[in-house]
């Protein structure tokens, strides 16, 4: 193999490169670039990414979940090196923990037009581009090494036609967003007649969120028409404006357009697919509290009618 | 695991594409600051005048006679241009790999645009990549002296930040750990200083490297060195305060000149805050002779050192470059070399090695 079969003279010799280098070790030179540099570790308790073993989830197969991709492609191929710590080309940080918020339905640096990881499209996800070396703009990916195999691409083709899901929840450093109604207080127990008039939702998340996405698609009113239940076939949705407020995009008032009859409320902000509310890094919120991004953020509250 | 043999002897671009030429042996051999043949203080892209006489006249072999009709990167007046243009031949083996693959790549195409709007006071200067890939900006900044003795600048605009040793190698760990090389321009103001054997940089940028500003915190880069004509040695600092964590970097450099020999050094210190082990702390180190038998050559052999985590034994990486750079005639190099990575056993693209022969065309 090259530098293994082709020789070349040093020093009025032929010695083969990998010989070369076994030369080098043997006759002390190594020990000399070791006052300068040090030899190369021997590996000795580490996985094949370098870290101590135990510390991760140990090799696994490459397989179309993301925890898979980041332990055998992340990691090892992009965040070793060049793609992490916050000096990271682009703002593309593919460290462990934090790959996930830089990829999924995020512009890319390079086409903004275009998401990095698009769920449910790897041809329109930039991320397929840039490997695969169809991109418009910049160079195949990765820089530093090989290009990766088709086969390993094609496992992460799989992973966003799968729908780009994330991560167990464990391994998310950066928390998503959850979602609480401040006022009127969430409860059904009192009556019409006990409840104070509501004029104003206030919404309040746990961080900053791309409050661009608040619209009639993501969050419903729905009154229960005067049986309190949401499943009788009479339930009445209200048109609502919503008003962020302007120095702090973790809560939005949301005014009913009619003043609210006495009557029972169900407010569903949406965190699910085709459109949900998501934080400034295009993570879904996780209305549901499940530790995950995605489901629904449900409350239903009682308003005693106009004043 | 990915690192499939099969697979793993595609082609590397390994110095591909985030090279533009800077060479600060050059400016260590021959006792200069990097202003002195570049439009850019801190080196790299646009050659100036003299940049383009002693590319012709010391740099190459021989210089072939083009009679008045000599190349100074001069449209006009005001009027400035150049370029870089590598193609290169790679060779890449990995360990215990069955075969090699050897393919033909350009590896750049890039053009530099300096427009003097007020001779030696205003200028607006562009960088642009075209090839691989699409056509990318990399700097484009209009650029102030404060003075007309052209003492201290103001830089506004995409640029490449200042830090460290400007090697043309952006995989040279000393670039591609700190994150600031050529494949990472950022947005922001630089201060400089020009002031006899001083030159110093103070930065202020988005801290995204090129991509859109996501938070509010910004990256200071800091830079200085104090430059004699036979050694230098300069100083680093780079702090990125962004949200998902700080870096702070840390660098000592220095460039000395032994006979035929010009040595560079450079040593740094990285510290990431905010990864899932909470903080991780790396040290990177590069010492590189340059020896030059005969004008028109250079023979660089160079070793760098990498700890990738010093909170983890045995970890350690290493690189070895030796490189022949011969440039018969102005405005054209050709170089080779072999790039060997010694890394831990279980890891095969630690121990890769790596073959090119290259031709630089540059103007």
């Amino acid at each position: 193999m090259f530098l293994t079969e082709v020789s070349f003279s040093i020093a009025a010799r032929s010695v083969s490169t990998r010989g070369f280098l076994d030369w080098i070790r043997r006759t002390g030179i190594c020990l000399a670039f070791s006052l300068i540099a040090g030899c190369a570790g021997n590996g000795e308790g580490l996985d094949e990414n370098g870290r101590p073993i135990g510390e991760g989830d140990g090799d696994q197969p490459l397989v179309a979940t993301f925890d898979s991709i980041q332990q055998n492609v992340f990691t090892p191929v992009c965040a070793t090196g060049c793609h992490s710590g916050a000096n990271a080309p682009l703002g593309l940080r593919l460290e462990e923990g934090v790959a996930f918020t830089m990829l999924v339905n995020v512009p890319s640096a390079e086409v903004p037009s275009i998401d990095r990881v698009e769920p449910g499209a790897p041809d329109a996800s930039y991320l397929i581009q840039k490997l695969e070396g169809t991109a418009a703009v910049g160079e195949r990916m990765p820089l530093d090494g090989p290009s990766l195999p088709q086969s390993t691409i094609d496992v992460i083709r799989q992973w966003i036609t799968d729908g780009a899901l994330p991560p167990a929840a464990a391994t998310v450093a950066a928390p998503v967003a959850t979602l609480a109604l401040l006022a009127p207080w969430p409860q059904t127990q009192l009556s019409p007649d006990e409840a104070p008039p509501v004029v104003e939702l206030l919404v309040a998340a746990d961080r900053a969120l791309d409050t661009t996405l608040l619209e009639a698609g993501t969050v419903t009113l729905e009154a229960s028409g005067g049986d309190g239940g949401f499943d009788q076939g009479n339930e009445r949705r209200i048109a609502l404006q919503v008003t962020v407020t302007q120095f702090a995009p973790t809560a939005f008032r949301l005014v009913p357009a009619v003043p609210l009859a006495a009557d029972g409320y169900r407010l569903t902000i949406s965190g699910s697919a085709p459109l949900a509310l998501a934080d400034l890094g295009a993570i879904a919120i996780d209305g549901d509290r499940d530790g995950r991004p995605g489901g629904n953020y449900v409350v239903e509250f009682v308003s005693g009618g106009a004043p | 695991m990915i690192f499939d043999r099969r697979i793993a002897v595609l082609t590397i671009g390994l110095l591909a594409a985030s090279t533009a030429e800077a060479e600060p042996y050059l400016a260590v051999r021959q006792g200069l600051k990097c202003i002195t043949c570049h439009v850019n203080p801190t080196g790299g892209g646009l050659r100036n005048p003299y940049g383009h006489v002693f590319a012709q006249n010391e740099l190459a072999a021989r210089r072939i006679d083009t009679g008045d009709a000599q190349w100074l990167g001069q449209i006009s007046r005001v009027f400035s241009i150049g370029g870089d243009l590598r193609a290169r031949g790679t060779v890449t083996d990995l360990p215990d790999a069955d075969e090699q693959d050897t393919a033909f790549d350009l590896d750049e195409l890039r053009a530099y645009l300096d427009f003097s709007v007020i001779p030696d006071r205003l200028s607006v200067y562009v960088d642009q990549h075209f090839a691989p890939g699409g056509s990318r900006n990399l700097e484009a900044y209009g650029w102030l002296w404060l003075g007309e003795d052209r003492r201290y600048y103001v830089k506004a605009g995409q640029m490449y930040l200042p830090y460290g040793l400007r090697l043309e190698d952006d995989m040279a760990f000393i670039r591609q750990v700190p994150g600031i090389n050529f494949g990472t321009p950022d947005n922001g103001v630089e201060l400089g200083l020009e002031a006899g054997p001083w030159t110093a940089q103070l930065a202020v940028s988005n801290g995204t490297a090129g991509g859109p500003e996501s938070d509010d915190g910004k990256q200071w880069s800091l830079r200085g060195e104090y430059v004699r004509a036979a050694w230098r040695l300069g100083a680093s600092y780079n702090l990125n305060d962004a949200d998902g964590g700080e870096r702070h970097l840390g660098a000592l450099f220095a460039g000395l000149r032994t006979g035929p020999i010009a040595w560079l050094a450079e040593a740094d210190y990285i510290e990431d805050q905010g990864l899932p082990d909470d903080r991780r702390r790396q040290w990177v180190g590069l010492l590189e002779a340059n020896w030059m038998p005969r004008r028109g050559h250079n023979l660089k052999g160079t070793v760098e050192s990498l700890d990738p985590d010093t909170d983890v034994d045995e970890d350690e990486r290493n690189r070895y470059s030796f490189v022949w750079e011969y440039t018969p005639i102005q405005y054209l190099q050709l170089r080779g070399g072999v790039r060997v990575y010694d890394g831990i056993p279980q890891n095969e693209l630690q121990n890769r090695r790596f073959g090119f022969i290259e031709l630089h065309a540059f103007f």
